[in-house]
């Protein structure tokens, strides 16, 4: 129980209750239940998103190219549905795309050993380039009805059901994360890839299946946000890296890698995603939103990052009281060693 | 020190700057044949306006680069230059110069905060940039809320004598953006090789500790960097501004993949102790020359720009992965045995 409350992820849970009090008590009027329901409602992307980005930051690095991949798949999938095509193929489609491009950050990043921020730079701005290339820049509009309708669809209340498989798809992740063998590599390349690789684990391999995963995942919130919007314009997506990055870091993870839980990054889903709605009710209009995700972002990473320089520090002076302790013993015992 | 000028010579043929030289020439030679307006001075130095204020900011971000960091908010820092320009001038009555010089100190100040994270409070600099991209961009758009025209139309009908910073022709062709951006290629390049200063950016590159163990407080020579970096940004903003005519608050929020490539092309290395300004400005005009060069001469729409631009980036950082890749190292170096056996 101690350590549960201990944990990061309570902190971030904290947080966004904190954060939802807060707005409560300067308009009462956004503690409604369905207010509160479809804040979580619409961090549906936001989450799918951050949980793949949390899975490259767990290894250590940074995959700044899901935006592009959201909006590229989306705009493939949108076309294929718009075309009449079926269903279940154009989401394998769009879910092969993704892997893909996840499978080519992971050679350059984990193989090459191109730096993760620059290699997905570089792919970002290709696909974005490519989704110009496949529309002409055109919108992808009309799409199918009953493809709209997933994203409205209600399961108990006002709780959709895309919301729910969500969830319940989060926890399975986060089990498979802590329960199984291979789900504890990608942590423990994170912590320590030297130390990973000396133990025995793929760290290579590893590292490719996080970035395959981060893709699938934007490909998935990609084909999640088409039917949210209905609509893909040639600059659908972009900002959503950030947007995950920051969710993740909200949610607890440390950037360093090695840290932290999709739990954690669903929750600064839900902070991140929240924010706009929140604005709205404190009458200050969505021209905060950029400004208050900069320094929400900067904030929690400088809180962070002292805190943990904090804890360095005491584990140090901790170390250094047990070996003067330990050299006293030494020396009343005789000092064998001299 | 004592090398003859032919050794000298023979170092620098062989050198990241040569090959850039000569992807340059190239460029001429492929553009040039494909459509020959691509040659001609004038339509040459008037697209060297689109891209200066990019050249400008991958000196600076050179350094940032150097130490080790990454600077992704210098684009953001642009657009809010533009804004402040703009709406002092405009709503609050200022001088036109003191607003641009108002604007540039408050992109330093910008620059000293993130550096600030960076170097005191040891945060990764790629998230702290990240959120001083969105703070800053942000700080631009309450900025233009402030204006009395509306945030999408710009502020513009700035008086001639500001348009000519950027307007300005000597001896009729050569813009005046070329000439303040070889001006600053020159301080630059002056700052970072030839001063203690230029030495110690290099030296907390190749190890903070070391540097720091030498006397030298590498976490303020950090922080500089992002002050120059981000100071650099809002003199290209200043430059755009007068160019356009126009201020706006988003301008140059697409530049970040273009300096980081830039950056990256001309050699500097990505993670820290090793880069060079002639490399960085060099490059940034093979990739000002790539992006005016396809559109005129092989019909490539402006927006599809970023592919290759993004595809340069990718196959520069994994040749120079691939060199330092224990197989492919092997590789050359066993072909370079051969050579010297036969």
């Amino acid at each position: 129980m101690k350590k549960l409350l201990k944990s990061r992820e309570i902190s971030s849970f904290l947080f966004l209750v904190a954060l939802f009090l807060i707005v409560g008590i300067i308009n009462p009027n956004f503690l409604t239940s369905s207010n509160i329901v479809a804040c979580f409602n619409d961090s549906v992307v936001y989450i799918i998103v951050s949980v793949g980005m949390a899975f490259a930051i767990f290894i250590g690095e940074i995959d700044v190219s899901v935006g592009a991949n959201l909006g590229f798949t989306a705009t493939v999938v949108s076309c294929m549905l718009r075309d009449g095509q079926n269903w279940l193929l154009a989401f394998a489609v769009g879910i092969i795309i993704g892997a893909l491009m996840g499978l080519f950050n992971g050679w350059g990043v984990a193989i090459m050993g191109v730096p993760s921020l620059i290699f997905t730079l570089g792919t970002n701005g290709v696909m974005r380039g490519m989704m110009y290339v496949y529309t002409g820049g055109a919108w992808v509009e009309n799409l199918p009805a009953e493809f709209k309708k997933l994203y409205t669809n209600t399961l108990v209340g006002s709780i959709s059901v895309n919301l729910t498989l969500t969830v319940l798809a989060v926890i399975a992740i986060h089990l498979l994360l802590k329960k199984t063998k291979r789900g504890r590599y990608f942590i423990a390349v994170g912590d320590n890839p030297a130390g990973a690789a000396m133990v025995g684990i793929p760290a290579t391999q590893t590292k490719v299946a996080a970035y395959v995963i981060c893709g699938v995942l934007a490909a998935i919130s990609g084909i999640v946000f088409s039917s949210r919007i209905g609509f893909v314009t040639a600059t659908s997506g972009s900002g959503y890296e950030m947007k995950a990055v920051a969710a993740c870091v909200l949610g607890g993870i440390s950037l360093s890698g090695g840290v932290g839980s999709v739990i954690g990054a669903s929750i600064g889903a839900v902070i991140m995603a929240s924010i706009s709605r929140l604005l709205v009710f404190m009458e200050l209009g969505s021209t905060y939103d950029n400004t208050i995700t900069g320094i929400l972002l900067i904030t929690i990473v400088v809180a962070d990052s002292l805190m943990q320089r904090n804890t360095a520090e005491k584990n140090r002076r901790q170390r250094l009281a047990a070996r003067t302790l330990s050299g006293d013993k030494a020396k009343i015992g005789g000092g064998d060693h001299e | 020190m004592n090398k003859s000028f032919l050794q000298k010579l023979k170092e620098f043929l062989k050198s990241w700057e040569m090959v850039l030289i000569c992807i340059l020439l190239a460029e001429f030679v492929v553009f040039g044949a494909a459509n020959s307006k691509f040659l001609r001075p004038a339509l040459l130095f008037n697209s060297m306006n689109d891209f200066m204020s990019i050249c400008i900011i991958s000196l600076f971000v050179t350094f940032v680069m150097i130490t080790g960091g990454i600077d992704i908010q210098a684009g953001s820092i642009v657009g809010l230059t533009s804004i402040i320009i703009g709406v002092t001038w405009q709503d609050f009555g200022l001088n036109i110069w003191v607003a641009a010089l108002l604007a540039v100190i408050v992109a330093a100040l910008c620059g000293a905060l993130s550096g600030f994270f960076v170097a005191y409070c040891g945060v990764q600099a790629m998230v702290v940039t990240l959120g001083g991209s969105f703070l800053y961009a942000g700080i631009a758009l309450l900025v233009s809320n402030m204006a009395s025209t509306a945030s999408y139309q710009g502020i513009s009908g700035f008086p001639d004598y500001f348009k000519i910073l950027s307007k300005y022709k000597f001896f009729g062709v050569i813009p005046s953006q070329l000439i303040i951006f070889l001006i600053l290629t020159v301080l630059a390049y002056i700052l970072l090789h030839r001063t203690k200063y230029g030495r110690r950016i290099f030296l907390v590159g190749v190890n903070q500790k070391a540097a720091e163990y030498s006397g030298i407080n590498s976490r303020l020579v950090i922080m500089s960097t992002y002050v120059l970096s981000a100071m650099s940004a809002s003199v290209a903003g200043v430059v755009l501004t007068a160019y356009l005519g126009t201020a706006k608050s988003d301008l140059g929020s697409n530049f970040t993949l273009n300096i980081i490539t830039a950056v990256v092309l001309g050699g500097t290395l990505s993670t820290g102790g090793k880069g060079n300004v002639v490399g960085t400005a060099l490059a940034s005009v093979v990739i000002g020359l790539l992006r005016f060069g396809l559109p005129l001469c092989f019909g490539v729409g402006t927006q599809y720009l970023d592919i290759p631009v993004g595809v340069l980036l990718l196959v520069v950082v994994v040749a120079r992965s691939m060199g330092s890749h224990p197989t492919t190292a092997n590789l050359i170096r066993k072909w370079k045995e051969r050579g010297r056996e036969a």
